[in-house]
Formats: structure tokens, C-alpha cells, sequence
């Protein structure tokens, strides 16, 4: 039987090419997400292992909460330094604290903040704990000299003697560049850039008073590191200081590489489950195609049934197959993903994310999941169509046709709906129960499973309604088109599952955006009553590590053409025991700026002990007016704050509020995110901004907008998430298309004989080309819309469920919807040539001869 | 031996020395060796010979389904071999017909499309009174909406007929028409034929290996290994297989 089963393969070249290939892209996406994880990893444990080498024990402050960048703790006092120092074992220590900086270059243009961070650091004047290497000039002496990492320098084109603007949460001021260092063994630490001090201005930097994050020591020779841990934290002890950690050098690399490590995870997840999408689009691809080449194989099947083989055989053989196309195509996308990571690896360093280091890492978890995956994805698609083939009964082998089995619509409409009912009810409960994502996720696809496992029921008739024009415009070539993608309606319905679901998924996150959109201009246009609003330039409003200098709001406040101002500043809190963001603004100010709509109290209420709470949360947390409610800051620890003001939240402010006056007691760093600003009367808008602009001007990293200027902004941010999802989801889309191509061609290899009898009737080549194209574009085009019909569905009930979370607004965007049709058709009629061209050069001779 | 016939006659297509070699050297068939035959207008002429002789060859080639490997084909005044694809399709789609043995119809066409087929690839509305005219002589009126599956074999092979005397090609070819038919449904067929150019003035050449069918014909032109061999006008069945089992074979 294996030699049928290579028969099998070697005959049909192209249609096994093709399959292979979906799943060659899937599980190219697979191993290279996997490649391409383990290479940062690696780079990035190799550069902590290697930055702490010199550290044998830190002190620090507990963890009060982390989050996704790791551990936040409090400072600790710089007295500390002197308790660590009477510790026999200890031979240096050093105390260090980071703030955020960031570097102008010589055109005024802020360098990064578009991702990875910019910060200041205070130099080590200790060569075994400090990082850094000079690599020309010298360590920076004065409190206005610094250094700077060789890729900053690099960036802003900056050498030893230049005169550097740096912004911090001070005025922007000018240092004097004095030295320019390596990080490590790298030009710089994944692309962030970094500015270095004197310890003495550090402090200064980070508007602290002798104080520091971390303080790192080194041990006496022959110390151990736990040996030297625990004097110290015996030391600490001793003088009533035990509050404070103390950790080994070799537990803090761990614990930097598992945070890095975490962040890492989550980058993979959701890479994977964009892999996996395309995997499942590829899964009906491999399916669709088993099973055409099994209908045609129905005689020669039945053949061996006729001539002895059993079942067994039967089934094997196909398997066979399979097995062969699976572990072929899934080996070949492992070495294409190996190539993928490296590609991306390089496009993310030009993008600014320095990995350092030639090659990639290749662990043997990419390579026995991408095989596992991609064969047993193939396999399990083959087997329906195997069991099929193996039931063939003998007698079919003498029948001039082998029948497809007619379709049994009342267990199809029993099994797919109740598959379409489970979906709905998962994806419901998961939005509305608050089950989560995963519940979300399986139900969406469980949601088109079903519709998939209907839509032969339907395909006949919708094919025949897409074709309809086309009858009108194209004749006889029309109506052959519309015939061909309604003859078949199993294979019709596959074809276009596919294409169903990477399409819904495009459409989903259109519609998605869309309302969000429309959900931010409505909170803009109602709420919003700025006449300016201040941001932060980049895509880096990275709330609490990188902001406006303070200074810039109390200059825009002294204006005369200013009526109100406020800046706005973002945190992280607990309240009540739930990790969570708070706003802080001036509460009079904010009041004349900002329409809080239905509301219990008033926003002027606010006093630095209170807090403002959204309806949402007053009342998932049992929340009213007058009630104490204990809030959690990383500076000061467990506040109780009064609620005094309950607010409709809209998206715009998030759920919490506080007054300015208790984020300046709360939180160390200071820095705004944004400054909203409202003119005095009779001051003309074209004013208002001859009097900002010029003051803001002086701050390169923040930006002057009108609400006409910030909704764009906001509605550029959204489209810049949706235009990554759109990237990740195009393989799943590529897939898809392959899929239509395979079906054409098979659809093509079985009616050779009757397109070899409309060309010998007088079918011209270009017409058998446009008749295939049709077919092609009519089957992709039942796909698209049994895909956006889903996308409404499912964008619809998530913009519900997020009611309250500020999705007000939800829009169908029905001009992007049309758009996602006539691109699909017209990609469809271009991509469709393929096959089209080998219908139209089939030899119409051989196609009458054949038997 | 060249078939000829009376000059008075109008020819509708004739081959002049056409060859046709399949394959090189030692494995090379002669399936064509130099013929000349002419098919004169409004004539029946059945082509009959041993199997692999080269009938099917020669209709493909005069038909412009097929080129030569030397020699030319005309249809009326048009050298085939000059054309390009491009115009060899519009002269099969317009000037030509064909009934083929079995697989004549496209499945997911009615009836009256498959009849209507090329007048449509041509883009144009077809004569409605010929249709009609066409439609009662193989007498399928009933029948017109009807899918080819849900037709019987010789009711397919009507529609066929039909199809290939919509367009009033100059010529129709039919390679074993009845082939597939019982003796009943053969008969039908071949009565519309030669109806068709009785009536019309219908040029026909059809390929068969049954005399009976060979009958119906003007004139049975008989090939051997590529080459024509005898002739025959106003035939017999009987005559005709005499000359059948004169050539061996069968
Ligand atoms: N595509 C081809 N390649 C090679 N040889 C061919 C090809 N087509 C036909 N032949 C050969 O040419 C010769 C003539 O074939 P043709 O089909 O014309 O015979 P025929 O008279 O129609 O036979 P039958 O009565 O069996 O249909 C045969 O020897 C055949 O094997
Ligand atoms: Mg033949």
C-alpha cells in the first residue's frame, strides 16, 4: 500500500505543493515565534548574568505590587548605605536610583520613546557594580557632565565635548557630554537609552533627597554570597532595620532574567495564537484538499476495495499520505522559520530593539513542536476524508460515477447548531460572565466551526446570489462561473470557511476599532471642553516612566491667555486590594475642562484625602459617597482615602480620580502625561496658540494640540494597533487564498474534459480564464460574507460588553467593511490566475481524449 | 488512393498532403500519411477503418481541435495551419460543429444553454426561429430545462446535434456519435443528421465503426495506417462491410 500511497503523492505534485504550503507558512510562524523568543532570551539572561557578574548582594525595599515591567518598590534611605558598610564581609557598596531622562538630539527632536525606555542613572564610581565601560573620555566628575550609552550618542550623533539637552522631570537643561560607555558587552540594553549622572545629580533627576532604589555590594574575597546576604541582613537587623530585602547577586540575576522572561511569554502567547489561527485556517485548506483528492480517487479506491485490500489498507494509504505531506511541509517550516526569526530579528533592530549577537538560538522545542503540530494538524485534517475513502463499498469501482454522498440536512442542521449555540454561549458567558478570554476565544471559534459545519446547507443557494450579477455582466462565462461555485457546495463551503474566518477575524478587529474610534471622538466631542491639550510626543506616553516636566504646566498656567489649566498625571495604585491605574489633576481646575456627566457629588469636592470613583467601580465595589476605602501606593504605603465624587467613566479618565495634591504626597517621580489648558474669553484660538506654542517649544518631548488635533491622535493610535493586528493576521488571510487556488486547481484537474469541450465548442482561452476567476472569486466571496456577517456578531457583542469601559459607540464601519469585499474579489480575480491560466492552457485535444 | 468527387460541388474543408507523426525516431506513428480529402458542402461523408487507423486524427485536424505535422487543412478558403489560437476558436465556434461520442454536454448547463453555447461564448442572441426549428426536428421541446444528468444518453446526443447545427457552422464534425446508443436511439440520431442535410443543406463528416450507421452517409471514405484507402458512394450496409472485411481486421 505505501507504494499506491507515493503513487498518490508523485501524481498530483502541485496540489500537495499547495497544501504543503499552508502548512508550511503555519508552522513557520510557529518555530520562528518560538526561534526568535529564545534568542532574546538568551541574549538577555547572557547580559544579566554578565551586568551582575561584579554584584554579590543588594538591599532594597520589599515589593509593594508588580506589574508587567516587574517588582515596584519603594526607595530606600541613602543612610542605609552606612549600616551596610559596618558588615565585616562587605568590601564595597554603592547605591544607585533611575528617573526617567531622555536626550534631545541636535535638530530639538527627543531620541526614543517609542518603546524602549529612556532613563538616567547615577555613575558608579565602583568598576565591579557598575555596568557601564567607557568607551572614550571619562567618567562624568561635575554635576553637569554626563554620559551617555554609545547607542544614544550614536543616534543623536553626539561625541565627547558636545553640549547635550537632556529633559527630566526638572526644566530641560544642558550637560556637558564627557564620556560615552558600553553597556555590558552591547552598544545598549535592547535599545534603551541611557543617561549617566553624577550620584549627586541623580538625585536631583529622580527629585529625590538622599535616597535610592537598590544598593549593590561587593564581598570580601572568599565570601559567599549567601554568607555575605546574610551578614548583612544580620547588620540591618541589629540596628532595627529588618524591613528592608536582601537578596544575592545570583537571585537578582534570576529574577531580572524571569521578568524579562515574563515579558517575553506574553509577546510569544500572542504571537503563537496568531499562529494558531493561521494553523486552523490551514487545517481547512488540508482538509478541503484530502477530500477532493479522495472523491476522485473514489474509482481507484474502490478499485483496491474490489481487488482485496481491506479498509485498513485503505485508510492507511491515504493516511499515508499525509503522514508524508505533514512531517515533509512541517520540517521544511521549521528551516523556514529559523529563516523568519532572523529576518524579524533584523527588522527589529533596525526598528531601534537592540539584540545584540550573530545568529539565532535554536532550541529543540521549536523543532519538535513545529514537526508535532504541522504533522498532526495534517493528519488529523486527512482523516475524515480517509475514513470516507476506506467505507467506499467495491461496487462503486464499477459505476460510471462515483456519487458524492448527498448531504444528510437534518443531522447537519442538529450538530451545527448545537455547535453555533455552544460557541455563542461560551463567547457570551466569557464577555458577560466575566469568564475571561480563553472562554471568548473558544466560543468565537466553536461560533464558526458551526457556521462551517451549516454552511454546505446554504452554500449552493448564497453562491448562486453572490454570482447573480454576473450572469448580467458576463453572459454565459457568467452564469458558468456562478454554476461551478454552486455544483459543489461541500467543497464550496470548505473552500470559504477559510476564508470565513480569516476574514472575520479581520473583520471583527476593523469593526472593533472602529467603534472604538468612534467611542474616543464621541467622549472627545462631549466631554472634552480644552481648548489645548499638551501630550507627550511618541508613542511613548508610558505613563509614570516618561513625561512632561512639571515645570511646563506652571508656565502654561502663568500665561494671561489662560483661563484653566491642569496637568494630568498617571500612576499605579491598589485600591481596595485591586492593582489598578489612578488619574491625578487639579480637581477646580478640571472641573471647568472636563464634563464628568451623571454624577453623584462634584468633581470640587475633591481634597487631597479623597478619591473620585467611576459608577462602574462604586458599584462593583460597593462604593458610595462619604466611604473610607484604603489605597496603596508604592511611596507611602496603605493611604485611606474618602470617596467624594462618583463619575460616569467614559474612557477618557479611567476609573479612578485623585487631586494633584495627593499624587505629589504619593508618588516619587513627578511627570505629566498630559496638560489640558482652556482660554480666557475673547481670546481667539489662533491666540491662545501664538501664546502656548513658543512655551512648549522649549520642551521637545511635549506637543501642543487642539481636541480637533488630539481626537486624530487618539483615532492614529487605535489605527496603529489595528494596522499590527492586520500584519500578524496576514498570514491566516495568505492561507486562506492558497486555499482557494488548491480548490480551483483540483476543481480544474477534474473538469478537464468538459473545459476541454467549451473551447472545442468555440470558448476562447480568455474566457476559460474569466470563467475560473469567477468561480474563485465567487467561492472567496462567500466566504467574506458568511466572515463579516460573523465580525458584526462577534465586534457587536464585545463593544457591548465593554459598555462600561467606554465603548459607547458601536460602528459598523461600513465603508471599510465594502472595502475588505472589493479587496477580496479583486485579490481573489488577480491570485486566481494561477489557475486560471493552467485551465485555459489545458490541450483541448487531451481533454476530449480522456477516459 | 485520393477521394474525389464531382467538380460541380462547393468543398467545405479538404486536407491537402497532411501529415501527422506522433513521436521520433523508431517509436514514431504515422498516424496521418499525407491524405488528401476533400469534403464537399451539404454532404454526408462517413469515415470508417480499423481502430487506431487514424479516423479520430483526421476529424481533429480538419477540425481545427488538432494541428498537422506537414501538410494543410482548409475549411472553405482558411488554411487552418495559418491561424493563431485566437482565431482557430472564433472558426470552431462559428463555422464549425461537433457531436462527440460521450461527455458532450457541460453538467451544469440546462438543455437549451448547452444548445445555446456558442452563440453565447459568442456574445450574440440566437436566431429564435432556426432555435425553434432546430429544437422540434431533434425534437427536445419538452426536455429544454432540463439539466444533462437528468437526460437520457440519447437524449443527450439530441442536444448535442442541436448544438452543433445552432450556429449553421459550415461543417459538422461527429467522431462515434451513436457510439454509446442503443440501436433505437442510434437510429433517431443519425435520421436527424441526415435530415439536416437534407433540409438545411447541412455539411456533415462523422467518424463510425458501424456500417449500419456508415449508411447513412453519402459517401464512406475508409482509412488504413493513416492513409485513405477506398471509397464508396450512396453505400449499403452490406456493401460497406464488405469493404470493412476486404480491409482485414474486423
Ligand atoms: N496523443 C497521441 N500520442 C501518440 N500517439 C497517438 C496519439 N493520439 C493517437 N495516436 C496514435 O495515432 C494513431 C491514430 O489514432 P486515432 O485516435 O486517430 O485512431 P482511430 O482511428 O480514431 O482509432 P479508434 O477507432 O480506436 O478510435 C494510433 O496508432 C494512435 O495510437
Ligand atoms: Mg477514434
Amino acid at each position: 500500500m505505501w507504494k499506491v500511497t507515493f503513487k498518490g503523492l508523485a501524481g498530483h505534485k502541485l496540489r500537495f505543493l499547495l497544501t504543503g504550503l499552508a502548512v508550511i507558512l503555519g508552522v513557520s510562524f510557529i518555530s520562528g515565534t518560538l526561534v526568535l523568543t529564545a534568542t532574546i532570551q538568551k541574549t538577555f539572561d547572557d547580559l544579566f548574568a554578565d551586568i551582575n557578574r561584579g554584584t554579590d548582594a543588594a538591599v532594597r525595599a520589599h515589593e509593594v505590587f508588580s506589574d508587567f515591567g516587574g517588582a515596584q518598590r519603594p526607595n530606600i534611605p541613602a543612610s542605609l548605605l552606612a549600616i551596610v558598610r559596618q558588615t565585616p564581609t562587605v568590601e564595597a557598596e554603592v547605591g544607585n536610583i533611575q528617573a526617567f531622562a531622555q536626550v534631545v538630539d541636535k535638530h530639538g527632536k527627543p531620541i526614543g520613546g517609542n518603546g524602549p525606555p529612556t532613563f538616567g542613572l547615577g555613575w558608579d564610581p565602583n568598576p565591579k557594580l557598575n555596568p557601564f565601560h567607557l568607551v572614550v573620555g571619562d567618567p562624568p566628575r561635575a554635576d553637569d557632565q554626563i554620559v551617555l550609552d554609545k547607542h544614544t550618542a550614536d543616534t543623536g550623533n553626539f561625541h565627547v565635548g558636545d553640549e547635550v539637552t537632556v529633559l527630566t522631570s526638572r526644566a530641560p537643561r544642558k550637560y556637558k557630554l564627557v564620556g560615552i560607555a558600553r553597556f555590558g558587552t552591547v552598544d545598549s540594553l535592547a535599545g534603551a537609552s541611557i543617561t549617566l549622572f553624577t550620584p549627586r545629580e541623580m538625585q536631583r533627576v529622580a527629585n529625590v533627597k538622599n535616597q535610592f532604589s537598590q544598593i549593590s555590594v561587593v564581598a570580601k574575597p572568599g565570601v559567599s554570597q549567601t554568607q555575605v546576604a546574610s551578614d548583612i541582613a544580620r547588620t540591618l537587623a541589629a540596628h532595627g532595620k529588618s524591613q528592608y530585602e536582601v537578596i544575592t547577586g545570583k537571585a537578582l540575576t534570576k529574577e531580572t532574567q524571569n521578568t524579562v522572561h515574563k515579558a517575553l511569554g506574553f509577546i510569544t502567547t500572542a504571537l503563537l495564537v496568531f499562529a494558531f489561527v493561521a494553523l486552523i485556517v490551514g487545517m481547512f485548506i488540508i482538509y478541503n484538499t484530502f477530500s477532493i483528492v479522495v472523491a476522485q480517487r473514489m474509482r481507484e479506491m474502490a478499485l483496491l476495495r474490489a481487488i482485496g485490500a481491506t479498509q485498513r489498507q485503505v485508510l492507511g494509504s491515504v493516511i499515508g499520505e499525509s503522514v508524508v505531506v505533514g512531517l515533509l511541509a512541517s520540517a521544511i517550516g521549521v528551516a523556514a522559520g529559523v529563516g523568519l526569526s532572523i529576518g524579524l530579528k533584523g527588522l527589529m533592530n533596525a526598528l531601534g530593539f537592540g539584540i545584540p549577537g550573530n545568529g539565532v538560538v535554536l532550541r529543540p522545542i521549536a523543532v519538535i513542536v513545529g514537526l508535532l503540530v504541522g504533522s498532526i494538524v495534517t493528519i488529523v485534517s486527512a482523516t475524515i476524508p480517509a475514513r470516507q475513502a476506506a467505507r467506499v463499498p467495491p461496487i462503486a469501482a464499477m459505476r460510471a460515477v462515483a456519487l458524492e454522498r448527498p448531504i444528510n440536512r437534518v443531522r447537519r442542521v442538529g450538530i451545527g447548531g448545537a455547535i453555533v449555540a455552544l460557541g455563542i454561549a461560551l463567547l457570551l458567558s466569557g464577555l458577560f460572565g466575566g469568564r475571561g478570554l480563553l472562554f471568548v476565544g473558544v466560543g468565537a471559534l466553536l461560533a464558526l466551526v458551526g457556521v462551517f459545519v451549516l454552511s454546505p446547507l446554504f452554500a449552493r443557494a448564497l453562491a448562486r446570489v453572490i454570482g447573480g450579477p454576473l450572469t448580467r455582466f458576463r453572459g454565459i462565462v457568467g452564469s458558468l462561473s456562478r454554476e461551478n461555485a454552486a455544483r459543489n457546495p461541500r467543497r464550496t463551503a470548505t473552500t470559504g470557511a477559510a476564508v470565513m474566518i480569516a476574514v472575520s477575524l479581520v473583520g471583527f478587529i476593523t469593526i472593533f476599532a472602529a467603534s472604538a474610534n468612534a467611542s474616543i471622538g464621541s467622549a472627545i466631542d462631549q466631554q472634552l471642553k480644552t481648548d489645548y491639550i499638551v501630550t507627550v510626543k511618541g508613542s511613548g506616553g508610558n505613563p509614570g516612566l516618561s513625561g512632561i516636566s512639571p515645570e511646563l504646566a506652571k508656565r502654561i498656567a502663568a500665561l494671561p491667555e489662560v483661563q484653566s489649566s491642569t496637568p494630568i498625571r498617571f500612576g499605579e495604585v491598589a485600591v481596595a486590594g485591586s492593582h489598578t491605574f489612578v488619574l491625578a489633576a487639579d480637581p477646580k481646575e478640571i472641573a471647568q475642562m472636563y464634563d464628568f456627566g451623571a454624577v453623584t457629588g462634584s468633581i470640587t469636592d475633591l481634597t487631597p484625602n479623597g478619591i473620585a470613583v467611576s459608577t462602574r467601580k462604586a458599584s462593583s465595589k460597593h462604593l458610595k459617597l462619604g466611604d473610607l476605602v484604603p489605597v496603596k501606593y508604592v511611596k507611602t504605603g496603605v493611604v485611606p482615602l474618602r470617596v467624594q465624587f462618583i463619575y460616569k467613566n467614559n474612557g477618557l479618565v479611567g476609573d479612578y480620580m485623585i487631586s494633584l495634591a495627593n499624587y505629589e504626597r504619593n508618588f516619587a517621580q513627578q511627570l505629566d502625561f498630559q496638560i489640558f489648558a482652556k482660554l480666557k474669553p475673547g481670546v481667539s484660538a489662533a491666540q491662545g496658540r501664538k501664546a502656548i506654542e513658543p512655551v512648549v517649544a522649549r520642551y521637545p518631548n511635549a506637543q501642543l494640540k487642539d481636541n480637533a488635533q488630539y481626537k486624530a491622535d487618539q483615532k492614529s493610535q487605535v489605527n496603529q494597533v489595528l494596522i499590527l493586528v492586520y500584519v500578524l493576521l496576514f498570514l491566516a488571510v495568505i492561507i486562506a487564498f492558497i486555499g482557494i487556488v488548491n480548490t480551483m486547481t483540483l476543481s480544474i484537474y477534474e473538469r478537464t474534459r468538459e473545459i476541454g469541450l467549451l473551447r472545442a465548442v468555440g470558448a476562447s482561452r480568455r474566457q476559460v480564464r474569466s470563467m475560473v476567476r469567477w468561480e474563485a472569486t465567487i467561492i472567496a466571496l462567500f466566504g467574506t460574507v458568511l466572515g463579516l456577517l460573523m465580525a458584526l456578531f462577534f465586534a457587536w457583542a464585545v463593544v457591548r460588553a465593554l459598555h462600561d469601559q467606554g465603548f459607547t459607540k458601536f460602528s459598523a464601519a461600513p465603508i471599510r467593511l465594502v472595502i475588505i469585499v472589493v479587496v477580496t474579489a479583486l485579490a481573489t480575480l488577480l491570485w486566481a490566475s494561477l489557475p486560471a491560466r493552467r485551465a485555459a492552457k489545458l490541450d483541448v485535444l487531451r481533454a476530449i481524449d480522456q477516459d | 488512393m485520393t477521394a474525389t468527387i464531382p467538380p460541380t460541388k462547393t468543398i467545405a474543408a479538404r486536407a491537402v498532403q497532411a501529415s501527422k507523426i506522433y513521436g521520433t525516431g523508431d517509436t514514431a506513428v504515422h498516424a496521418l500519411d499525407a491524405i488528401d480529402v476533400e469534403f464537399p458542402s451539404a454532404e454526408y461523408t462517413a469515415i470508417m477503418g480499423p481502430s487506431g487507423s487514424g479516423k479520430s486524427t483526421l476529424l481533429h485536424c480538419v477540425a481545427g481541435l488538432d494541428s498537422l505535422t506537414s501538410g494543410h487543412v482548409y475549411l472553405g478558403d482558411i488554411d487552418l495551419s495559418t491561424l493563431s489560437d485566437k482565431d482557430l476558436t472564433r472558426v470552431r465556434r462559428d463555422r464549425v460543429g461537433f457531436v462527440f461520442q460521450t461527455f458532450n454536454l457541460i453538467p451544469t448547463l440546462t438543455a437549451i444553454e448547452n444548445i445555446t453555447l456558442p452563440i453565447a461564448l459568442a456574445g450574440s442572441k440566437p436566431d429564435q426561429a432556426w432555435l425553434d426549428r432546430i429544437v422540434d426536428t431533434v425534437r427536445l421541446r419538452d426536455r429544454l430545462s432540463h439539466r444533462p444528468s437528468e437526460l437520457s444518453g440519447g437524449q443527450q446526443q439530441r442536444v448535442a446535434v442541436a448544438r452543433a447545427l445552432v450556429t449553421r457552422p459550415e461543417i459538422i464534425f461527429a467522431d462515434e456519435p451513436t457510439g454509446n446508443l442503443d440501436s433505437r436511439a442510434s437510429a433517431e440520431i443519425l435520421g436527424f443528421m441526415q435530415r439536416a442535410v437534407q433540409e438545411f443543406g447541412q455539411t456533415i463528416v462523422m467518424v463510425t465503426h458501424d456500417p449500419i450507421s456508415a449508411s447513412y452517409a453519402n459517401r464512406v471514405v475508409f482509412l488504413a495506417d493513416g492513409r485513405i484507402v477506398d471509397e464508396l458512394r450512396d453505400p449499403s450496409a452490406d456493401a460497406v462491410l464488405g469493404k470493412m472485411r476486404k480491409l482485414g481486421g474486423e
